[in-house]
């Protein structure tokens, strides 16, 4: 079996499962792992929307919770303040947090490392401060909570709602779906490559050619709009949003779900977001120290294994592939 | 178009803090010749090729290449105009093969955002990498990826990057330097037939081969221009024995 076919198999493998879950997961322990899942899910798009920035651009951002937030906020806002419906609040969400990753891009792509790094956290520390002190927009401490509105209506019998928790789980698994697909094609085409190639050295991608800034704030807009759509989703599943969820403390999370799971890798992040999730329902309530554990997981994974779980997982499929008919894959194309 | 020179340097001045590593330099380069730029350490050749490819912005003075200014264009527009280099200090981008190299570089032609588009569907791309493995002879390994590559193989690599670019001019810095005989005789050879189609300037500290391949020479030293002529003006030009080649009896 070739690496590609492996991969392949995995990525179904999670698929099914994900599909599955509704009916398999409370067969084995409590239903209310369900919509652990579906929060999992949310919440590796954050994870996603880091690796993208450090993974492949090589950009370590400490504010995505930042456009999560807007996301967030773009939502709820648009519902209780607006009045609008399910989708024009989806959208109006997912935009409000590109549009911020457009304006904070601009400034903080033209600085890398740790200057990128602070840059980004002071942005989202200026919007966490505006969201909790803006209390007749925002709603402040308490946050701003809304009734969810339909998703579709048909006449007065047929309706379609996220109060469902069967539609809101698919609602949810399917977008999060769509999001990594979009991203899997954004990863294999000519921008891509683009990306990786700045990540791998910008000062020589500049001298093939390549505008390294703007290859840079693509990215950051991209990951911008990753988050959003994260956001959007996690105030759906919440029916609020709250200024919390964009503190730095929740970017920081991410960028550990990324580096556990394997930045690089697409589907790293969905492993490392789920695993110290769990880890977290498991042990926050019987170990209150519980994060010096996480501490050191990602202690250990920054020194043995630089690419994380992802990276284990790629490199035990190449080295079986490689036994068994002496070929090495490395292309891309399979990074998954 | 043959009147007027490929690269236009005028009063051409770089100042690091107090250091002045280049001193009002004034060159222009003609098309379809050869030219070497040497002199000692420090001289300042590498810091003329930063300023001249974007990399470094110049103090004062101004450059033209092909009749056009480029002295505050960025490096990728530069390159993007067919003014391409290689680097001193070789650089190629180490987590990816050899092809995937080249393929970039050429494909940065066409431009890269193209976020629906798949990679490995772009045919231009996809020759000119191939085409550039085979020119180099670095077909073999152009899946490897480049950090396996020996020495001698980046130096090849780093030429192949600047050629896939399809460059008009093209700014060789010491591409031989760290090659075994048997690679620097292939290189030069490479070197010269290259020079019939593309205009090149090449810093090399390697006398006997400048000598050899080029029909121009720039001899510089502390930031200034100190002589210019053919291989065999320069050989005879006392100044250039004294302050370079290091002629006592001069
Ligand atoms: N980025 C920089 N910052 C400060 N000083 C620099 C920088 N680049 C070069 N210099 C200085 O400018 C002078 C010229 O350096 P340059 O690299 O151009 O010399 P060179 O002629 O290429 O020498 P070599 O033959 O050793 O490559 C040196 O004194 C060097 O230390
Ligand atoms: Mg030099």
């Amino acid at each position: 079996m070739t690496p590609t076919k492996v991969h392949q198999l995995g990525i179904i493998a999670l698929i099914v499962f994900t599909v599955a879950a509704p009916w398999v997961l409370p067969l084995f322990v409590d239903s209310f792992w369900v919509d652990i899942y579906s929060e999992m899910l949310i919440w590796s798009l954050l994870a996603a929307s880091v690796n993208l920035l450090f993974g492949y651009v090589g950009l370590l951002s400490f504010g995505q919770a930042l456009f999560f937030g807007m996301g967030m906020y773009g939502v709820a806002i648009g519902i209780a303040k607006m009045g609008l419906g399910f989708w024009p609040a989806f959208g109006f969400g997912t935009f409000l947090a590109t549009a911020m990753a457009a304006v904070a891009g601009v400034f903080a792509v033209r600085l890398t490392w740790h200057y990128f790094a602070i840059i980004t956290v002071v942005f989202s520390l200026i919007f966490y401060f505006t969201a909790l002190s803006w209390k007749p927009l925002t709603g402040g401490d308490d946050g701003l909570p809304f009734s969810m509105p339909p998703i579709f209506t048909f006449g007065e019998d047929v309706k379609l709602s996220l109060t469902n928790t069967t539609i809101q789980y698919y609602f949810i698994a399917l977008t999060v779906g769509l999001c990594y697909t979009l991203l899997a094609i954004v990863l294999r085409s000519p921008l891509g490559r683009a990306f990786r190639t700045v990540k791998e050295n910008d000062m020589r991608a500049s001298l093939i050619g390549l505008n390294v800034y703007l290859v840079r704030l693509t990215a950051f807009i991209c990951a911008g709009f990753i988050a959003g759509v994260a956001g959007s989703l996690f105030a759906f599943f919440g029916r609020y949003a709250s200024a919390s969820y964009m503190f730095y403390h929740v970017s920081g999370e991410a960028v550990v779900w990324a580096i556990i799971g394997g930045v690089g890798t697409l589907l790293g992040p969905v492993v490392g977001t789920s695993l110290l999730i769990i880890l977290r329902e498991e042990l926050s309530h019987v170990w209150e120290h519980y994060l010096l554990l996480v501490g050191s997981i990602v202690i250990i994974v920054v020194i043995f294994a630089p690419r994380g779980l992802g990276g284990l997982w790629h490199g035990l499929v190449n080295r079986l592939a490689s036994r068994n008919d002496g070929t090495l894959d490395s292309s891309e194309e399979t990074k998954l | 178009m043959t009147d007027i020179p490929v690269l236009e340097i005028t009063n051409v001045e770089k100042h690091f803090g107090g250091l002045v590593a280049l001193d009002s330099v004034n060159a222009a380069v003609e098309s379809g010749k050869l030219t070497a730029i040497i002199g000692p350490n420090g001289a300042g050749k590498t810091t003329l090729f930063n300023v001249i490819t974007g990399i470094l912005p110049a103090s004062a003075g101004q450059l033209k290449f092909q009749g056009q200014d480029i002295t505050r264009k960025s490096a990728h527009e530069i390159s993007r105009l067919g003014l391409a280099r290689t680097l001193q200090i070789k650089s190629v981008f180490n987590g990816m093969t050899v092809r995937e190299n080249l393929w970039i570089a050429a494909q940065s032609r066409d431009g890269v955002f193209k976020p629906f588009q798949r990679a490995s569907k772009s045919k231009r791309a996809n020759e000119t990498a191939d085409r550039i493995c085979e020119e180099l002879g670095l077909s073999a390994l152009a899946n490897q990826e480049a950090s396996n590559l020996s020495y001698g193989d980046i130096a090849l690599l780093e030429i192949g990057l600047a050629l896939a670019t399809e460059p008009k001019l093209l700014l060789l810095d010491e591409p031989i330097c760290g090659m075994g005989p048997a690679e620097t005789e292939q290189t030069v050879a490479k070197i010269q037939e290259l020079a019939k189609r593309i205009d090149i300037v090449i810093i090399e500290h390697d006398i006997e081969v400048v000598f050899d391949i080029s029909e121009d020479i720039i001899v510089m030293n502390l930031g200034q221009i100190l002589a210019r002529g053919t291989p065999k003006e320069i050989a005879s030009n006392v100044a250039v024995r004294a302050a370079y080649l290091g002629d006592d009896d001069a």
